[in-house]
Order: C-alpha cells, then structure tokens, then sequence
C-alpha cells in the first residue's frame, strides 16, 4: 500500500480525476433528507460528513431487484448486462469490509456472473469515519478492500492506494498529489462482533422470546444490512410464451423463507431468529466461523422495534474471544 | 398453445380492479389474441349464460343476494376462481364501517324511505362463501400482478407470490421512515407490499390498500402505534379502512 497527501482545496480536482474512470458516485441527502449514495452529478452535492446510507453500497453489486435469466422455447439464457464503470467514492471502512465479505460469498469458486461483472466495473474509494450513536464497531479503523483510501488530516487528506487499479487512479491524479509518510496503520477491516459459538442460537435466553414476540418481520434489518445477501428467485410466464427469472432481496425472518412444498424448516419466527443469528454471527460453509457483522449499526437503527441481536452474544467479553478473520487483500 | 376462456367480472365495486385490464393497453392486443374473453359485461352485452371458463377474474364484495348468485354461478363455470383486488379479498372500502354502523342505519341514511325494497348485507369477502384459487391483493391491483396471472395462466400455472410488507420495499428505495422518522400513522409493517412503496416514496403513509400481509404481527403494530402516542381508535379506524376483520391479538 503506497501513501500520498492532497490538500483540501484539491479535493474538487481529485473527484473530476475520478471521473475519468467511471461515473461518479457518492454520499448525497435525497430530497426527504436521508443519505443515499447517489450519482454525482454535481459534486456540491456531496456529503462526505455523512453518517451512514439507508441503503449500504451493496445495491451497487447486487441490486434489491433484478433479472437473471430470460427463457424461450425451453431454453434459458443469461439477461443481458452491461452495467457501467462506477467510481463509488466515500465509502466508510464497515461497508468495504461488507464488500470484502460479499466478494468472497459471490466471488470465491463459481463467480456469480452479474456480481463479478459489477465487481470488476466498481471503483471503490474509502474514507475514514467517525462512529455516530449506532454504529458498534470499537473504533474508526481505516483501510479495508478498497482501491483509493482517504484519511483526513490537517488541511487535507491522506490518501492511501493499492492494486493496479488504485495506482491507476494516483498516476491519473499524479499533479494534485504529494509526497507523505504514513501517519498510522492502514489496518485490515475488522470486525464488530466476532465470530459466534454457534450452540449459542440455542440458548434459554429470555430475549430470544422476547424477540420472536416483538419483531414486525418487516424486513429492515436484512435489507439495510451491508452483508445480507440472501435472496429469492422468482419465474414469470410472459405472454407471448417466453418468461423471465427474476432475484429479489430476501430476509430470512419471513415465513417463506425457509418454505418448501409441504412445510417449512423454519415454521415459527423464533427458528428464524436463531436461524438468523447462526448465519449471522457463525458463518455457514464454507464461511463457517467468521462473522459477517461489520459494526455498522443498520440494522439497530432501522428496527422499529429496538432489536439488537447483539444482546445475545456472549457477554461483553466475547469480542475478546474470537480473533477477528482474515480478509481478502484488495485487489 | 391452448387459448384459455376467461370470465372477467365485478360485485359490489367501484370496477377499479377491472379497469387495471383496460389500462393495460400495452399488451391488450397480446391479451385478446391468447384469450377467450368469454364473459365481460363491463366491456361486452352478449354473453351465452351456458358457457364455462378456465378462470373467473372477479372484483369487489359481497353485499346483495345477485353479487352472490354472481360469485356461485362463475365458481361452478370456472375452473379457477381467482378473488381480484382488496374488495374481493378483504371486504375493501365497501365494508370499512362493518363493526361500526348497523346495515339498516347505513340503508336508511343513503335510500330513506326506498330502502325498505334494498336486499343487502355487511360486504363481506369471497372466501366467506366459496374457496378461491387465487387472489391479487391491492385498490386499485398494480398492472404487473395481472399480467403475471395472464401469464401465469397460459403456461398452465400460477404466478409466485412474494409475502413481504410494504416496509422491505420501502426501505430498498431509501424512502424516509414515516413511522419512525416522522411519527406518522403508517401500516407499512403489517400491509401486503408488491406496490413498490409507492405512497410512502411520494411521502404519504401506507394506508393499507393491499390488506394484511401473511405474516402480520397485528399485536406489535398496535403496540408501536399506541406506544408512539396514537389513539386507539384512530388506529382501529385507520387499519379497518380496507380490511375490517383484524385479529388485534395476532402475534404470527
């Protein structure tokens, strides 16, 4: 990872460079006031103060809805993709670590197709953060699998590169940029709630009832989750005879969840909590034992019933327990 | 390919639901190119009374003894009946003031002294008197339901029929949370989503118009409600606006 430093007043400069490898995207408000990441049409509509998106980058990898497979005549074929190259910029060290996550879900063995060609034409710049009220993560960690990294610093920022495509982009932004020496580590992600003894889902605890009452199963905590990738797919006849397979967001708290003909593995919303916690917190194969909470505290601020499945970890001391997984390296 | 024979009918409605099928001007040629329209009188006189169906499409409550002779009469031509829109499926608007106002009272404040000729009771939903096949929710039905049942119907099957809230859709499109951001009275939690969010993305609360989802935790959504400082009977009110059978005690 090589390092750079820019100036405040380059920050204009830089994001006009960026544009030069994709359309610009980044942190906005929408029009009711909630932050979003947008297309960056104009760049005085950037909120680098954000504090979290509604919605975490992921829509930008796999989106709530989409289709996947057209078929005629008994035959299937892949729907046609050609998403464009997007630089996604200021996206906070949680949510490249949940990128980093959902690389090694959609990328590892048999690349998903749709994923990894958005994967490929996304750029990723990061910047540092300071937690708000419900974000859990220890404390602001910067790096993370991301091609451009910014760490504010006095009158400027601190810019950290890696992989061909970052250095791609600092010789493109060669004439804004200075030499620096590292201040701090450009650390690995990290993760917020470490890896859970999986026997835990089955614990008496009181919560888990008094959860499985309360919960709305609205959905929010899985469709604001910067790592929730399950999903649903659907076929639709058309009616010239031809159909289409679509895939849409799914969460696991909904009864039709884990439904098949006849029954359901996961007939009460009690299952589906522990189910929830099992793959949130233990990981299935082959990602068994690693978390895939990155502290971002979506999910608590979005309940409209106050569930923090948090409370039903170990104990204030399991964060010690587990050592946090490795990552992926950026690529 | 067969060419299915499809009856398209309303009860005590406002013909809304069978609307949604004129609206779909698009693909209406397509439509009355794969299908026998065989009974239609919203949009066609002539019909042979002898005639069966591969589906019945029906809209709106049952509130006379003919919605009923109606609804028997296509549920024993048809090999599917399929219950179309909220009214058929839940009572709908027709029904909002079932619990609160006594049919006679209603009668006589809408007809006066005629109303003493009117056969009618509470409108009450189809599957109160028949079994039903299938049924697209909503007040007015979105387009892409329907045409999926067209669709649906020429493969010889039903379309799949996701059974999220409201909420799952509203928060894909980073929609303010009306509910918790700006303490409004939104059934979002417990009502059918499929449209999209498409009142809460222009700001207004979900009023219900898809009726309640399968899995509707009616219990907490009235505690939230009541908890967030909203009167008991203006929720009731609220909530009974499309649908007037709610179990306040259901925790599913």
């Amino acid at each position: 990872m090589e390092h750079a430093y820019f100036k405040q007043t380059q920050l204009g400069p830089l994001l006009e460079t960026l544009r030069l490898f994709g359309e610009l995207h980044g942190p906005v408000l929408s029009e009711a006031g909630v932050a979003s990441f947008a297309a960056l049409d104009d760049l005085g509509a950037l909120r680098l103060d954000y504090g979290k998106t509604r919605i975490p980058p992921k829509k930008y990898l796999f989106p709530f809805r989409e289709e996947l497979l057209q078929y005629r005549d008994g035959i299937y074929r892949q729907s046609p993709l050609d998403p464009p190259n997007i630089v996604l910029f200021g996206v906070h060290p949680c949510d490249l670590a949940a990128i980093a996550y959902l690389d090694r879900v959609f990328l590892a063995e048999r690349p998903e197709p749709a994923y990894a060609l958005r994967r490929e034409r996304l750029t990723l710049v990061g910047v540092s953060c300071e937690p708000d009220d419900f974000c859990f993560c220890s404390q602001p960690q910067e790096g993370g699998a991301c091609d451009l990294f910014l760490a504010p610093r006095k009158d400027g920022f601190q810019l950290a590169f890696a992989g061909a495509k970052g250095a791609a982009l600092a010789e493109a932004a060669r004439g804004l940029l200075s030499e620096a020496r590292p201040e701090g580590e450009m650390s690995a992600p990290f993760r917020a709630i470490p890896a859970q003894d999986p026997q835990l889902r089955f614990s008496d605890h009181p919560l888990w009832q008094k959860f499985a009452l309360t919960c709305v199963s609205c959905g929010a905590c899985s469709v604001c989750c910067p790592t929730c990738y399950c999903f649903d797919l659907r076929e639709y006849p058309s009616l010239d005879g031809g159909g289409t397979r679509l895939r849409e967001w799914d969460n696991c708290l909904f009864a039709t969840h884990g439904e098949v003909a006849g029954a359901n593995f996961r007939a009460s919303r009690l299952d589906r909590l522990r189910y929830r916690f099992l793959h949130k917190y233990c990981g299935f194969s082959p990602l068994e034992g690693m978390s895939s909470c990155v502290g971002c505290g979506r999910c608590k601020e979005v309940c409209p019933v106050d569930i923090d499945l948090r409370e039903l970890c170990g104990g204030p001391d399991a964060a010690a327990a587990v050592p946090p997984a490795p990552l992926r390296p950026a690529s | 390919m067969n060419k299915p024979r499809l009856a398209i009918a309303g009860l005590t409605a406002c013909s809304g639901c069978q609307l949604t099928l004129l609206n779909c001007e698009e693909e209406l040629p397509e439509i009355f190119a794969r299908f026998h329209l065989d009974y239609f009188p919203m949009a066609e006189s002539f019909h042979d009374p002898q005639a069966t169906f591969d589906a019945a499409i029906v809209e709106g409550a049952l509130s006379t003894p003919a919605d009923l002779a109606t609804l028997f009469r296509l549920r024993n031509a048809s090999r599917l009946l399929i219950a179309f829109g909220t009214c058929a499926l839940f009572g709908g608007v027709a029904a909002m003031n079932n619990k609160s106002s006594a049919r006679l009272t209603l009668l006589n404040g809408v007809y006066g002294e005629a109303s003493a000729g009117v056969e009618s009771f509470p409108p009450s939903p189809f599957r109160n008197f028949v079994s039903v096949d299938f049924a697209i929710t909503g007040c007015p039905p979105e387009k892409s339901d329907l045409l999926a049942l067209l669709g649906a119907l020429l493969a010889g099957t039903l379309p799949p029929t996701p059974c999220y809230p409201v909420c799952t859709e509203c928060r894909s499109r980073e929609n303010l949370c009306l509910l918790l951001e700006k303490n409004e009275l939104c059934l979002g939690p417990v009502i059918q989503g499929g449209c999209n969010a498409r009142c809460p993305a222009s700001g207004i609360v979900c009023e219900g118009c898809r009726g309640p989802v399968r899995e509707a935790n009616v219990a907490q959504q009235l505690a939230l409600l009541l908890e967030r400082g909203f009167d008991a009977k203006e929720i009731e009110r609220r909530m009974s606006r499309f649908t007037p059978e709610w179990d306040y005690g259901q925790r599913r």
